[in-house]
């Protein structure tokens, strides 16, 4: 302890102090930059401690209190279930539908208005193969589970999902050296069929690909596909086992008694669990905090992913990446690659870089210039003129950069899935099926529990029109005439699609919603066409006016009102408050 | 399987001049349309100002399209609408066309040729590298367009508008009339982009300003947009750093650019001028690949429904004619100077078609004051036309006859801009 605080204090400030609490170590005091509060955190990690709980301030430096829903009510007020799992992402839904074999009651809370509208959305969808982590850390275990048991989960919950395999390029011949060092990794972390290519074998393979490189590892496993229709696949397949999903609900506090959850305060009333899954992703540390449980800190790690127009989607059909092998197994920072998306598109990117705001998804010019200085010159043909839009997520980074999938060693009945970071996407089905034997171990002791009888592992997706043949697709028509008009003219989607992603198991309300399910507006004029059908869909098929359609639930409403209305108040329209 | 000489796709302007062309001159012709009712984005253009050329009439965008809409019905030329092309394939010397359409559902029709007029889309926020989060609340002038015109609600009360190309300025105009408010136009360019007369008519006459060599760098707002960073730009558009000022606004709408929708053109590998985004197309407005014609905004952005009807007719025209013989091609460039001009259409001229009549369109790059633009053939000029001033968003039409002219492959045709008296 007083080596770790001699060290932070010696390469940051004498202010800073450490002790400890329970098996953590605790920092507190104040800093210049955020930079120093990352760097104290990092000095503090892994030196023998389970969790460094960093609560160094920097100051004149202000972090937005955690985004809220605005709808305030009793819905879930007085509810009891034997499951609470706070947040709606690939986490939180897989465990769902885990958990949803068994005989017990689930509920997922989201703070948002639809599912996967953070993490899960905000990254490039690919299925890691696991070498890069180093062995023996949960992330390497969960990692080469995971991606295995996508080929089963994503057939059950039919999501498409190919293993596209990616390629480590290699520039320089020296970086051969690297091989066997590779090679090691991916027999201790046993990463199957991975194998050397020389830069001609690579060139055949990927004939777009730079002159500029001298060879490179194949990894056959490495799959792709969309994060959040896997995340909404989860979560549907939990609804219908009988979870339920109570959207717009944010977890504020928590009443214990002897060290176990009694009750959990949200803006929508109290509910009374048995037991709570803490799945929520940048705010997990926030959620152990609030159940006085807190032995780890997140520090947000952002990166930003730019989206290449289809037409370009056509140059490669894998992940390529510079081999970013050494800088990774030292620490954090992701090299980011290209990555073929299943959809068809090439996403750029992402970057990484700390800074202190979990939910700020704000792109930067420097960055994104960044991003296309760095990867475009692997493949030649891309260009600034195929950026058809980019976006920022943030990774859910602890200081010792492990996940956490564990019951709490202090509150009996809390389970953390927490600091789920890169490669969360591709370890959460096997997170979900460790937090299953977790939770139902912990339930025994509470309750009986037993699985149920009529379980359903598959969920149907809704058709992809322009995925299917035209037999398949001309029946479908015959079936459902709505499937013959084209609403969304880039991406070939039908009025069909936009209506049964409006009344899937989860439906879909707003516009991003809609978006993340069938994918209108998501093509090269990004809505500019087929936004205003999509609203009038909307409002057709549910209880929606036009006026109170959202893009993305809250107040981000499309409209601002009717046009020939009488406007007493013509000052600029400020005065009458509401959008 | 239904055959056609011409199929059209599009039944916006372009493509109705277009089939109404090809069925008046004896080819069997049939118009597709992706949308439910013809007439294309003159439906939304509900102001005025559309066929002085064509009509001597100012007309709005509506009754522009229904004149036509009207012609092409009376000569019961089909038009399939809700109806989209999903691939087309070329098999020998004609095209197998896979539609979609909710009555037919998957089907095939076959065509000895294709014109293309489908139109042209907007350049997005995202494409024009505006970064900050994505709120909703940010739309395409078209869009709101759209919103306002059609269906009658309005995106916004208090907004900025980045562009000044035509739609931003109409849509400025459109939106104060409906009571919004326009904070000001916003153009990245020394210039404006739009026609003269609707800087006048759009913005003077109601007093929204417009900023000249000033862009949009930054979008604020979560939910919905609360404001928008406006930078000043250096003369290569680059925004200039410590210029920044925030504009409160709850509203974005986007005039920055229309680009050609060449997604079929594409498929097919028909050549795409780098300069125009459309294909590179003959005199006959063929493209490269035979049979297949392209006119209206798909070819080219035109400033005046008037010339995209005009390019559609001529396309219908000759469309027929190529599907009742099929005929030798040889073709000559037209060479023009980067430096004068943004671009010049048609990019070919076929010396062995018997139709010596050219019509060629193009833009200069930037305003120039007293000049002459001649057409030389080798070395000689044919043709001469002195201008007072030239505009980038004034298109310019030139009628060329061929006949006299014995041309061959070897020659230089070209066309030059110099400094001249007027």
């Amino acid at each position: 302890m007083k080596k770790i605080q001699k060290n932070i204090r010696q390469k940051i400030n004498k202010e800073i102090t450490c002790y400890e609490w329970h098996s953590s170590i605790v920092l507190e005091g104040i800093v210049d930059s955020w930079d120093d509060v990352v760097k104290a955190g990092k000095l503090a990690a892994n030196k023998g401690y389970k969790g460094v709980v960093n609560k160094i301030e920097v100051k004149n430096l202000s972090i937005p209190d955690i985004k809220k829903p605005l709808l305030k009510d009793n819905y879930l007020h007085g509810k009891k279930v034997d499951v609470l799992i706070i947040g709606g992402g690939i986490i939180g839904c897989a465990i769902a539908r885990e958990l949803s074999k068994w005989d017990i009651s689930i509920l997922i809370i989201e703070k948002e208005e639809d599912l996967a509208m953070h993490t899960s959305s905000r990254n490039d969808g690919m299925i890691h193969p696991g070498i890069l982590p180093k062995p023996g850390t949960k992330k390497a275990i969960f990692n080469v589970r995971g991606n295995k048991l996508y080929s089963k989960v994503t057939k059950e919950l039919d999501v498409p999902f190919r293993r596209i395999g990616s390629l480590m390029l290699f520039e320089g011949n020296y970086m051969k050296l690297l091989l066997p060092y590779i090679k090691l990794r991916a027999k201790q972390n046993r990463v199957e069929g991975i194998q050397y290519l020389s830069a001609d074998a690579i060139r055949k393979r990927v004939p777009a690909i730079t002159k500029d490189i001298s060879g490179g590892i194949f990894v056959p496993t490495t799959g792709i596909l969309s994060p959040y229709k896997m995340t909404i696949a989860y979560g549907e397949n939990a609804v219908l086992n009988g979870a339920e999903i109570s959207f717009n609900t944010i977890a504020l506090s928590m009443k214990k008694e002897h060290e176990s959850i009694k009750a959990v305060q949200t803006n929508r009333g109290t509910i009374y669990p048995n037991l709570v899954i803490n799945a929520a992703g940048v705010y997990s540390d926030k959620i152990a905090e609030m159940a006085g449980d807190q032995f780890f800190t997140i520090h947000p790690r952002k990166g930003q992913t730019i989206i290449l127009d289809k037409k370009k989607g056509k140059l490669i059909d894998i992940v390529i990446a510079k081999s970013s092998l050494r800088k990774s197994t030292r620490s954090n920072t992701k090299g980011g690659g290209i990555v073929k998306t299943i959809d068809g598109n090439i996403l750029v990117g992402p970057d990484a870089y700390e800074q202190p705001y979990r939910e700020d998804y704000t792109t930067t010019r420097e960055n994104i210039e960044n991003i296309m200085k760095k990867h475009f010159p692997l493949i030649p043909q891309l260009s600034p003129k195929d950026v058809i839009n980019y976006f920022a997520g943030i990774r859910a980074a602890t200081y010792e950069e492990d996940f956490i999938v564990e019951k709490s060693e202090y509150v009996e009945n809390l389970i953390h899935a927490a600091g789920i970071q890169s490669p969360g996407l591709a370890s959460a089905p096997a997170i979900a099926e460790e937090i299953e034997k977790i939770t139902i171990n912990v339930l025994n002791d509470i309750q009986e529990v037993k699985p149920k009888e009529n379980w359903n592992p598959i969920r149907k997706g809704i058709p992809q029109l322009n995925k299917m043949n035209k037999y398949e697709r001309d029946r479908l028509i015959k079936e459902r005439p709505d499937y013959g008009i084209i609403i969304c003219r880039c991406e070939e989607i039908s009025k069909g699609e936009i209506i049964d992603s409006i009344k899937s198991p989860i439906p879909a309300k707003s516009i991003d919603a809609i978006k993340r399910r069938v994918r209108p507006g998501m093509g090269r004029c990004q809505g500019g066409f087929c936004l205003p059908l999509v609203s009038k869909i909307i409002e057709e098929e549910t209880e929606l006016d036009m006026l109170s359609i959202t893009k993305k639930g809250n107040k981000s409403q499309i409209l601002s009102k009717e046009t020939k209305e009488p406007d007493f108040d013509n000052e600029g329209g400020e005065a009458s408050g509401d959008i | 399987m239904e055959t056609y000489d011409v199929v059209v796709l599009g039944a916006g302007p372009a493509g109705l001049a277009a089939g109404l062309e090809a069925a008046k001159r004896g080819g069997k012709t049939l118009i597709i349309e992706r949308e439910s009712r013809p007439g294309g984005i003159l439906k939304q253009c509900i102001h005025d100002g559309f066929g002085l050329i064509e009509f001597k009439e100012k007309l709005s965008g509506p009754e522009y399209a229904e004149r036509y809409i009207r012609m092409v019905r009376d000569k019961n030329i089909p038009i399939m609408t809700s109806t989209f092309a999903t691939k087309v394939l070329k098999d020998k010397d004609k095209f197998i066309i896979t539609l979609v359409n909710s009555n037919k559902g998957v089907f095939e029709i076959e065509s000895k040729t294709m014109i293309l007029a489908n139109g042209c889309r907007e350049r997005t926020s995202k494409q024009i590298f505006i970064h900050g989060s994505r709120p909703s609340g940010v739309y395409t002038a078209g869009t709101a367009q759209y919103f306002i015109n059609i269906l009658g609600y309005l995106p916004c009360k208090k907004c900025v508008i980045l562009g000044s190309g035509d739609i931003g300025l109409i849509m400025a105009r459109r939106l104060t009339l409906e009571g919004a408010k326009v904070i000001g136009v916003y153009e990245a360019k020394t210039t404006p982009s739009g026609l003269t007369r609707n800087i006048v008519q759009c913005l003077y006459d109601y007093d929204i300003p417009l900023y000249l060599s000033r862009t949009i760098t930054r979008i604020i707002g979560d939910d919905r947009v609360e404001g928008v960073i406006i930078n000043e730009v250096d003369e290569n558009m680059k925004p200039i750093k410590g210029t920044e000022k925030l504009v409160e606004c709850d509203g974005v709408i986007l005039s920055v650019g229309l680009i050609p929708e060449n997604e079929i053109a594409e498929s097919l590998g028909i050549e795409i001028d780098k300069f125009t985004k459309g294909p590179c197309v003959d005199h006959n407005f063929m493209t490269l690949e035979d049979g297949v014609f392209s006119c209206g905004n798909a070819l080219h952005v035109n400033d005046l429904v008037d010339y995209v009807t005009e390019s559609g007719r001529y396309a219908g025209e000759r469309a027929v004619v190529y599907a009742k013989n099929n005929i030798e091609k040889n073709l000559v460039k037209v060479n023009m100077s980067v430096n004068d001009f943004l671009y010049v259409v048609p990019q070919y001229i076929d010396i062995t078609s018997n139709n010596k009549k050219v019509v060629l369109y193009f833009r200069s790059r930037e305003i120039r004051k007293n000049v002459v633009v001649q057409i030389k053939y080798d070395n000689k000029i044919v043709f001469t036309r002195k201008y007072r001033v030239l505009r980038p968003p004034e298109m310019q039409r030139i009628e060329l006859d061929l006949t006299e002219l014995k041309m061959s492959k070897d020659k230089d045709f070209c066309i030059v801009m110099k400094e001249g008296q007027y």
